[in-house]
This record gives C-alpha cells, sequence and structure tokens, in this order.
C-alpha cells in the first residue's frame, strides 16, 4: 500500500514514484493524504511540496497547477518544478530580497502582479532549500 | 561559423565574383530576380547556370580560386543541412516529450468543463473583451540563413497590422525571436516587449512568456492576445498561421485531436510521417469527488497551464518550421554550390586549352616569321 505520485511538466515528467504520505501546497492552505483518500481535486498555489518515502520527507517546489487524488493515484500537473536537491540556498535568499523590494517599488497592477508571483516563487525556493538543510520539517 | 558562410556566401554571389555581367546574376544564370540568397534557393533551383563569360587571358587562377572557395561554402552549406536535420529530430523529440502532460491536462480540463457548462462565462480568462489594446504576439527565429521562414511570418505580422490599423485597433507587437525584433525595430513599429527563447524552446520560456501575457491581460492593459506563429506541415512547406490566445475559447478547450510528426530516414532520404492522434475523451470525475476548492477556482488555477502548454507547443512548431526552412535551404545551397563547381571546372578546362593553344599558335607564328 502506498501512494503514487506523478509530477508532470508541460516538458517533461518531474517525479514519479511510490510514496507514504505526500503534503500538497494547495490554494487553501497544506494538505496532506495518506493512502486511502477519497477522491479529490485541488488547485495548487506556488509553494512546497514534501513526499515521504518511508521516513525520509523530500520536498519539490511546484509553481502553481493542479492535483487530482484518484485510487491512491496522485496526479500533479504543473506550470513547472524544481527539486529542492537543485535548489541554491544563497541564490535563493537573494532572489527573495530582490523580489520583496521589487513589490515594494510596484507601481501599476501589472507591476504588482509580477513581483507576487516573483516573491511568491522565491519565497517557496528558500523554504524548500531550507528544509533541505535541516531536515525536521515544522 | 555562421559569419563565416555568411561572409563566404557574400562573397562569392556579389558582384566582384561574376564580374562583367549586368545586372549581376546571384541565381547563378538567373536574371529575373535580384541578389537576394533566399529567392535563390527557394525559386531557382532549377535554374541551369549560365555560361560565366571568362575572360580568356590567363584568369586561370582566378577561376582556381573561386571553385575552391565554392567547394568550401558547399561543405559549410551541407554541414548546416545535417545539423538542422539532427535538430528537426530533436524538436520531434521534444514534441513527443510534452504528451503526457497535454493528454492529462486534456482529460481532466474536459471534465471540469464537462461538469461547469453554464458557469463558464464569468471567469476572466475566458470572457471577451471589446478590443482596446492588441498584443500581437510574433515566433521568429533568431538566426537568418533559414529560406523565408522569417520573411513569411513577418510579412503575415505586417498584413495583420494593417487590418487592425484599418479597424482603428491599437496594437502592439511582442517579439518572440530576435530576426522579428531587428525588423520591427528598424521600421519603427510599437514593440511591447522582446522575448528571447534561446536554441531551442523551453518549459521555461514558455512560461515566461504566459506569465507576462497573463499580466498584461489580466490587470486590463491589453484586451486581446494574438499569436503569429508557423505552423509545421511537413519538410519542405510550413504556414505562418495567426490564432487566439487570449481570451481563451472554452468550446477550443474541449478535446481536439493532435498531429505528431516523425522525421525518418529511408534509403538514406529524410521522410517524415505525421500521425494523428485522437483526442483524449474528458475525464469522468467520481460522484463522490472532492473539490477542495470551488470548481472554477480549481478552473482558474488550470487554464493558465492550459496556455503554458499551448505556448510551448507553438513554440516548438516555429522552431521545427524554422529548422527545416533551414534544411532545404542549405541542401539547395549546397546543390547549387555543386553545379557551380562543375561548369567553373567545364570553364576552366576550356581557358587552359584556350591558353595552351594560343602559346603553341603563339610559337609556331614565332617559329614561322623566324624562317
Amino acid at each position: 500500500m502506498g501512494l503514487n505520485i506523478r509530477v508532470i511538466a508541460p516538458d517533461r515528467i518531474v517525479w514519479n514514484a511510490k510514496a507514504e504520505e505526500v503534503i500538497l501546497p494547495t490554494s487553501t492552505g497544506q494538505l496532506g493524504i495518506l493512502s486511502g483518500h477519497a477522491p479529490l481535486l485541488t488547485a495548487l498555489d506556488i509553494g512546497v511540496m514534501r513526499v515521504r518515502i518511508t521516513n525520509t520527507w523530500t520536498s519539490i517546489v511546484l509553481f502553481g497547477g493542479f492535483a487530482e487524488v484518484e485510487n491512491d493515484e496522485i496526479l500533479i500537473l504543473v506550470n513547472g518544478a524544481e527539486e529542492a536537491s537543485v535548489i541554491n540556498l544563497d541564490k535563493a535568499n537573494k532572489e527573495l530580497i530582490e523580489s520583496s523590494s521589487l513589490l515594494n517599488e510596484a507601481k501599476t497592477n501589472k507591476e504588482k502582479f509580477e513581483a507576487t508571483q516573483k516573491l511568491r516563487k522565491a519565497k517557496a525556493r528558500v523554504q524548500a532549500a531550507n528544509t533541505l538543510t535541516n531536515q525536521s520539517i515544522y | 561559423m555562421f559569419s563565416e558562410v555568411a561572409f563566404l556566401l557574400n562573397s562569392f554571389y556579389s558582384g566582384k565574383a561574376l564580374r562583367g555581367q549586368e545586372g549581376t546574376c546571384f541565381a547563378f544564370g538567373c536574371r529575373r530576380h535580384r541578389s537576394c540568397f533566399t529567392y535563390r534557393t527557394l525559386r531557382h533551383t532549377t535554374c541551369v547556370p549560365r555560361v560565366l563569360n571568362v575572360d580568356m587571358d590567363g584568369k586561370l587562377v582566378t577561376i582556381r580560386s573561386r571553385i575552391s572557395s565554392i567547394k568550401n561554402t558547399q561543405k559549410i552549406t551541407e554541414a548546416m543541412r545535417l545539423v538542422a536535420a539532427a535538430k528537426v529530430r530533436r524538436a520531434q523529440e521534444a514534441v513527443l516529450s510534452t504528451r503526457p502532460f497535454s493528454e492529462n491536462l486534456q482529460k481532466v480540463l474536459g471534465g471540469l468543463i464537462l461538469r461547469l457548462k453554464k458557469e463558464l462565462v464569468d471567469l476572466p480568462l475566458l470572457k471577451e473583451r471589446t478590443p482596446h489594446t492588441l498584443v500581437l504576439v510574433v515566433i521568429t527565429g533568431d538566426r537568418g540563413l533559414c529560406g523565408s521562414y522569417n520573411s513569411y511570418i513577418i510579412k503575415r505580422t505586417e498584413n495583420r497590422l494593417a487590418e487592425l490599423k484599418k479597424e482603428g485597433i491599437n496594437a502592439e507587437l511582442v517579439c518572440i525571436g530576435a530576426k522579428g525584433y531587428q525588423f520591427f525595430k528598424r521600421r519603427g513599429y510599437p514593440i511591447r516587449k522582446y522575448l528571447r527563447v534561446g536554441q531551442s524552446p523551453t518549459a521555461e520560456s514558455a512560461t515566461e512568456i504566459s506569465e507576462y501575457l497573463l499580466a498584461e491581460f489580466l490587470s486590463g492593459e491589453v484586451d486581446r492576445v494574438e499569436l503569429l506563429y508557423t505552423r509545421f506541415v511537413s519538410l519542405i512547406s510550413s504556414q505562418p498561421s495567426i490564432r487566439t490566445l487570449l481570451p481563451l475559447n472554452p468550446s477550443g478547450l474541449e478535446s481536439k485531436g493532435d498531429e505528431i510528426f516523425q522525421l525518418r530516414t529511408r534509403g538514406g532520404k529524410f521522410q517524415l510521417e505525421r500521425s494523428q492522434i485522437p483526442g483524449s475523451e474528458p475525464r469522468d470525475f467520481p460522484r463522490d469527488m472532492i473539490f477542495e476548492q470551488d470548481p472554477l477556482q480549481i478552473l482558474s488555477a488550470i487554464l493558465p497551464l492550459y496556455l503554458n502548454g499551448q505556448i510551448l507547443r507553438t513554440l516548438q512548431e516555429s522552431f521545427a518550421s524554422e529548422l527545416a526552412s533551414r534544411m532545404s535551404a542549405m541542401s539547395s545551397a549546397s546543390d547549387n554550390a555543386k553545379e557551380l563547381a562543375k561548369t567553373l571546372t567545364l570553364e576552366l578546362n576550356r581557358a587552359r586549352q584556350a591558353a595552351i593553344t594560343q602559346e603553341l599558335a603563339e610559337i609556331v607564328g614565332a617559329a614561322s616569321a623566324l624562317q
């Protein structure tokens, strides 16, 4: 028993593996899923998805999309994804600072929208990179 | 290497190489068209090279050096053809790798739309607005030497701009690819943004484009987005096409067939196979399906994904068209070079013989004058 998780980006299959537990960054908050979950469809925000395989947690940054759960099959379609192991924490921190100052300076609606998107991505990256360095989450 | 080829091509298509002739002919024998390499490769492959007027008075060295330069160029164009062919193959693999995404997306999207039939109109992404400002996204290549690929799409864009002007709609351009950007910038068209895609289209670049367009559209600065790209029909034919990107058309979202092209080699020749893939059936959600958010909200999270996938697909198709176009342009360039080298070799031999004959005649003449 376990969950079968597939994460698919437009150009590749990011992740296709079995796991015991997954926490999804839905647009209405974190959502944990164990095997035997009822069928579910949810929109995903930009954020970190956490996957537990036996006792190790892995983080993947998702850039918005949706997830479908049915019969222990989890299908996640996203705009883009990055595994935590490929993220550079220093770079991500720098991006975070840059994008938050960008948001402060934004004047038009469009600039605000773009800056917010950027900020959220940077936040998710930092979060994922942090969970990698200190394995305990929460 | 690219500039080198252009240089070589220019140097031997230029007036210098074919001096002494009126209306310098760059088609190696055709007087009808002017000095356009593109024209030559496309329209004049059947032109028979005209016998060149080479001066017979000791121009052997000139002809020899021209032959060797042409042969060098031929090697380069041939290499470029092979490179383009290899890249077409890779482009086709890239298209195949987008299949799992688009298939699954279509299933879920179809299912959601079935469920939401009536409520769809309220979504901002689907809402038709009176177009005050319209954006044309133009996908061109970054480089030349690819036949008429760039010029066709540019012409199509100019036509569309003229149409819009007539209707009194303010249109601006978003250029993807350096060629289109250079063209429109030089002519003073309003350019909203220039986006680079690089060597081959990636999901990141598609995301960048779709995020930019979404921001423009959702903030109300742009009321409509149209996309000009090149549809890949076959290796020798591609079609500049136009489609409306935003607002999304709900009827167009439903399952639609897909075409996949595959490049194969048969008997040493490249061959293209196109196959039709039926559209995925809309997903039938179980009745007890939990919608974590309002289905409409979920749909508005899915639509950007759909847009992203569409943009990636058109980028890939345009890219494949560019490569195919380059492939055929380079193959006719190689053929022409071959033909020209042949003619010049003939000419060289004739000139050599003439020189020998003349020399002999002179010697005989001199000898008889001495007697």
